[in-house]
């Protein structure tokens, strides 16, 4: 998947530049209203049992302050992926125990578009670890900023 | 909706992560990006307490449907079924069965009106 596939799916509403909350399941409740309030979850309840489960498995928070909560659900209609940032980070008990500051949240319909989202996971990962990058993530404060940073042309 | 469907729909994508887990091409591949996953046993005590809150009737015939099929249980969208797309008979849409369960007659998979 190239960088310019990435930006597609990355959408201006879809986007919390300033989360609020401080404690993991909260901010997981927060960025799935975030996401209903677009229409794009059919079910809050469904999408937030599955995010719990899937954290008991091994938390998503893979440490350096970014976290990629992720998974299928019969309530995601389709691919989508919800950008946040906490400007004081949240206890998202990451693999380094430090506090996580970017979230990438993967949702998954789940009867297809396995490639898909795997191959998403994959990329926003390699794409975090090249140099600047979290840096830069960190400050973003728009959208177009936002694009820019993952390599689309901002438009 | 009714709180068995709701049940059922939960269980359906707790079982469809548990068997993700166990797809060792995916788990090898998720393990290769950075994620620990090291809870399949939470996931699995966490399936047993939401099954035993579904009727066994009810579970009886999900999971012999999860024998055959990647989902059970599936939402109405249209007028066909989701699972094997087969047009679904007008009565379905009636006032009626808005709270029922609902059958495909071709494929057997359970339905539910949006
Ligand atoms: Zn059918």
């Amino acid at each position: 998947m190239d960088a310019n596939k990435l930006v597609t799916f990355f959408e201006e509403d879809l986007c919390i530049f300033s989360l609020r909350s401080r404690k993991k399941f909260s901010a997981l409740q927060e960025m799935i209203r975030h996401l209903a309030g677009t229409g794009r979850v059919s079910d809050e309840h469904f999408i937030m049992e599955m995010l719990k489960n899937r954290e008991s498995l091994g938390s998503t928070g893979l440490g350096k302050g970014v976290a990629f909560p992720h998974g299928r659900s019969l309530a995601i209609k389709e691919l989508t992926i919800l950008f946040a940032r906490s400007p004081g980070g949240v206890d998202f008990e990451a693999l380094d125990s430090k506090p996580t500051r970017i979230f990438f949240l993967i949702l998954a319909p789940s009867d297809k578009g396995a490639d898909t989202y795997l191959a998403l996971l994959s990329e926003l990962i390699s794409l975090v670890q090249k140099p600047n990058k979290l840096g830069e993530l960190n400050k973003v404060k728009d959208y177009k900023t936002l694009i820019e940073i993952l390599g689309g042309n901002g438009n | 909706m009714k709180e068995e469907f709701r049940l059922l729909i939960a269980l359906q994508d707790l079982d469809i992560m548990i068997k993700e887990t166990k797809d060792q091409s995916t788990s090898e591949e998720l393990k290769n990006l950075g994620f620990k996953l090291t809870g399949l046993k939470e996931l699995q005590e966490a399936r047993v307490k939401l099954a035993r809150k579904i009727p066994p009737v009810l579970i009886n015939r999900y999971e012999k449907l999860m024998e055959h099929y990647t989902m059970a249980i599936l939402p109405v969208t249209s007028d066909k079924c989701l699972g094997c797309f087969v047009r679904l008979p007008s009565v379905f849409f009636s006032a009626a069965h808005s709270h029922r369960l609902l059958t495909c007659e071709n494929c057997g998979r359970m339905l539910y009106l949006l």
